[in-house]
């Protein structure tokens, strides 16, 4: 079977980019040739001593194991909260002030006053990143929920359904689109409230690493640590949207990068 | 709906929040938390009127608003003229997807020890994340907005003698208004989180400045009120921009 020239580069051309941008800051460097602006082929050549380097190494997998676990809870928490909501307007109005209310606040800026209750373990970071994630999770499941079609309710309730089960059978997989774009921004928002809560904590982590670096004057190390964070992002980003071709293909989102991303 | 769902709506919305304050009194009052760690609501909020009507806390307010005013404009201007031009342009559009397919999951906020380097501990590496972080979601709305304007209208204002380059602004820009819109809320709110933790990180004024400040000599009260004052600031100004997008949408369509 031959693949069009044009499928080729449609597929690569997130690749393209990430060249593109790699060779744009390659020359912006060389123009510019200060110490505090290495090159882009010196950062990656930088990359290696991080990984290699065992503690670092310890760091940044101890960051993502947290990562998961707040996102995991955070979705847990917040999947069935944001299709209550959507189902229910007592609910809904019950809820939505408080959101609006925590929206603005910064979700990493409560890492000083929650290490001085929970001290500076796991758990406050945890807690921090699940708070993270919990807000687009909750709204795109409210929105997912709320657009349901009432008659395909109406005919399961007709058909003997309980409420419950209506929100189960009906509810959650007509939902599921949209609750899989709230994971999807929710997952990259787990990553950025992870290393701005390690930068204020600087305690320990990928955020950690990378400001030491610049306390320290590293500039290499600092840079390579921005393409790590950076490649992570995109590539749990390109990850996950391929399980969700995988799980949800009969629904084809209307937007290919969700809006609330940030 | 009807006035008296409304109020119905708005009575139920506060029973959380005062449910909140009051778990929080309760829990300082009957000592399950020292004061040190959690002091009481009444403190906080005294605290925080004695702050606003102090002259150097409002200028760690204006310092934390021109941050993210500048910030945000440069990422209104930016995302809706890429946006459009994406939108419009097939050759722009497969240079623009690619990339921003590339840099919005990126996280942002790694690049400002990157920033710091470059332009210098000042407003400006604030303001340019804060402008990295706001861009995503108005270029985004602004080139799904303008992608799904209807080419009946189009048609119709080039039959009507609307020459082609005025398209754009009337045609175009006017249909694509409220997706625009929706997306300078979600990165208003984005603005208001990102210069608080800019600030936060390395600053020597501003909001996030207060709260590292008293985080670093364990002054709990003080801690509360910076928190509690940018969450007035995002709450102010989303409303601020619901009155724009009222006034800038009358007489569109279910608004």
């Amino acid at each position: 079977m031959m693949i069009s020239a044009r499928a080729v580069l449609s597929r690569s051309a997130p690749l393209l980019a990430c060249l593109g941008l790699l060779g744009v800051w390659q020359v912006a460097a060389l123009a510019h040739n200060t110490d505090s602006f290495p090159t882009a082929w010196e950062a990656i050549l930088t990359i290696p001593s991080i990984v290699g380097d065992k503690e670092s190494l310890v760091n940044i997998l101890a960051s993502l194991r947290r990562m998961a676990i707040g996102f995991g809870i955070g979705v847990l928490l917040a999947v069935p909260l944001g299709l209550m909501m959507g189902r229910s307007r007592a609910v809904a109005s019950f809820v939505n002030p408080l959101l609006m209310i925590i929206y603005p606040v910064p979700k990493a800026a409560l890492m000083p006053i929650i290490m001085l209750w929970l001290g500076v373990g796991d758990v406050a970071k945890i807690l921090v990143i699940f708070l993270g994630v919990s807000l687009p999770v909750i709204y795109h499941s409210f929105q997912g929920a709320k657009a349901v079609e009432e008659k395909m309710l109406w005919s399961a309730a007709a058909m003997g359904l309980s409420a419950t089960q209506r929100m189960f059978r009906i509810a959650l997989p007509a939902a599921l689109p949209e609750i899989f774009t709230g994971c999807r921004t929710g997952l990259v928002l787990a990553l950025i409230t992870m290393i701005t809560s390690e930068m204020i904590a600087r305690q320990s982590g990928a955020g950690n690493i990378l400001f030491n670096a610049l306390d320290l004057g590293e500039y290499g190390t600092v840079y390579a640590m921005i393409i790590i964070v950076g490649a992570l992002g995109i590539g749990l980003d390109i990850a996950f949207e391929s399980l969700r071709r995988k799980l949800v293909k009969w629904s084809e989102p209307g937007f290919d990068i969700p809006v609330d991303f940030a | 709906m009807t006035s008296r769902a409304v109020i119905a709506d708005i009575l139920l919305g506060i029973v959380p929040i005062a449910l909140l304050i009051a778990l929080w009194a309760a829990l300082v009052s009957f000592g399950y938390a020292p004061a040190a760690l959690l002091p009481p609501p009444g403190h906080v909020f005294k605290r925080l009127i004695q702050q606003l009507l102090s002259g150097s806390y409002e200028q760690e307010i204006a310092a934390t608003l021109f941050r993210l005013f500048a910030g945000f404009s440069i990422a209104v201007v930016l995302g809706v003229c890429v946006g459009l031009a994406a939108a419009a342009s097939p050759a722009l559009n497969a240079v623009v997807r690619p990339l921003v397919r590339v840099l919005a999951p990126l996280p942002k906020v790694a690049l400002y020890p990157a920033l710091l380097l470059l332009v210098g501990f000042g407003h400006e590496s604030k303001i340019l994340l804060v402008a990295a972080d706001a861009l995503f979601p108005i270029l985004l709305s602004t080139y799904y907005g303008a992608s799904m304007v209807e080419q009946k209208l189009i048609w119709s204002a080039m039959a009507a003698g609307t020459p082609r380059r005025q398209i754009l602004f009337k045609v175009v820009l006017p249909a694509a208004a409220p997706s625009i819109l929706t997306g300078c809320r979600i990165s208003l709110v984005i603005s208001c989180i990102v210069v608080f933790l800019a600030e936060m990180i390395t600053s020597t004024d501003g909001l996030g400045h207060v709260l590292v400040t008293a985080a670093r000599t364990f002054q709990a009260v003080d801690m509360f009120v910076p928190l509690i004052t940018i969450s007035l600031l995002g709450l102010i100004l989303n409303g601020l921009l619901e009155g724009l997008r009222a006034y800038l949408l009358r007489g569109f369509p279910e608004v």
